[in-house]
């Protein structure tokens, strides 16, 4: 490796290194699988790196990559093919995050949580891709509408109007499913 | 106010987008309203699910390792950049062989190769530069090239890789990648170029001959 590739891989890693965490996140909710989602990472991860003097010049790298991993999503939506999400039991939820979630402090208490996160991943399951997304990035990955508007390019109209609806679905499944 | 009329402004109220007075007016009918407090819960429940819905994430190797790998292929595409100049520029550069391989997918929307010399034949242990010629119908962004080498073939720079891949962008037109390559055996073989972009792919074979 000369002195050029080093310092472009240190670069590449500086700039990236604090993204990783939220472009992961967004690959699983993106594709709703582990193996899915590792592939999308890293197809992304690989592109970024040609991208490398572009990100380097880019005032707010969150959302550019984002981007760029959204873009690359919906060119190869065949390649990430969606595994149906029934996905808290397929993904092989670990019992910590069960245990790490806010609220639960008895055994009792955690099984009944984790019933209602399967049930809620059935009901997602039964949303459209469009409606899903909005709503796991809004409400669980914490985007604002006008962040999701810069990643996926909808009309901000639209997205309210996606995530009303994605709401009052997932609300109705639920309550059919007697969880509320 | 009507129920469907606050059951409209629930997702506001929880996203705290209301004016004070919207508040007011929403908080005082849930407080009379025993159907919209049920609808309230019910929605400040979903909230509090969606909030804790897991992502499983790797450990932090797995971050590490994707960024190696990431550089690593990247790096590689940096040494070998595709030389975007067309046929002339090429000749005047000296090189010895147009490469070039038969077109074995017929996958629409990826470059046809340019010609037809599938044969190279090159002498041990002597460095040979041969090109292959692309050209594509328009610009592809992001498109992987892999060479994978019979053995005994290698690629000037990288002993010992049997495969080896590049990230790179092609421009409308001709592109032509240079690769220098030294026969460390007698046997020959042939060397496939398979060029992949979104879910399309083609191969591109070459028969290399050594004396």
């Amino acid at each position: 490796m000369d002195i050029s590739d080093h310092n472009r891989n240190a670069t590449f890693e500086r700039l990236l290194r604090p993204q990783l965490d939220r472009l992961y996140r967004l690959a699983y909710r993106l594709t709703g699988s582990k193996a899915e989602a590792e592939d999308l990472f890293q197809d992304v991860l690989v592109k970024l790196f040609g991208k490398l003097d572009d990100l380097a010049g880019i005032e707010k790298p969150g959302s550019w990559t984002s981007r760029v991993m959204f873009n690359h999503f919906v060119d190869n939506r065949r390649r990430f093919a969606r595994r149906r999400l029934v996905s808290v039991e397929e993904s092989q939820l670990p019992q910590k995050s069960v245990e790490s979630l806010p609220g639960v402090d008895n055994p009792e208490q955690d099984a009944e949580r984790l019933d209602d996160i399967i049930r809620l991943g059935k009901a997602l399951a039964e949303l459209s891709d469009k409606h899903r997304l909005v709503v796991l990035l809004h409400d669980t990955e914490g985007y604002k509408l006008t962040e999701i508007q810069d990643i996926t390019g909808d009309p901000l109209g639209t997205l309210k109007s996606r995530l009303h609806r994605a709401r009052a679905r997932l609300r109705e499944l639920l309550s059919a499913d007697a969880t509320f | 106010m009507p129920c469907e009329h606050i059951n409209e402004k629930l997702d506001d109220y929880m996203d705290g987008t209301l004016d004070d007075t919207e508040v007011a007016v929403l908080r005082s009918h849930t407080e009379s309203c025993e159907i919209c407090q049920q609808t309230l819960r019910s929605a400040q429940r979903l909230r509090g699910l969606l909030e804790d819905y897991p992502v499983p994430m790797p450990d932090a190797a797995y971050f590490d390792q994707a960024l190696t790998k990431a550089t690593r292929v990247g790096t590689g595409h940096q040494r070998n950049r595709w030389i975007m100049t067309g046929f002339g520029g090429a000749i005047a550069a000296g090189l010895i062989a147009w490469i070039i391989g038969g077109m074995l997918l017929k996958t629409p929307g990826l470059p046809d190769s340019d010609a037809s010399i599938p044969d190279v034949a090159m002498t041990l242990e002597v460095p040979h530069t041969v090109n292959l010629v692309f050209s594509s119908a328009t610009e592809l962004d992001g498109a992987v090239l892999t060479v994978s080498l019979p053995q005994g073939i290698e690629i000037e720079g990288f002993a010992g890789q049997r495969e080896i891949t590049w990230v790179t962008s092609l421009k409308a037109g001709k592109n032509i990648l240079p690769l220098t390559l030294i026969a460390t055996t007698p046997h020959g073989g042939e060397l496939l170029a398979k060029l992949e972009h979104d879910d399309r792919d083609r191969t591109f074979r070459i028969r290399v001959t050594v004396t």
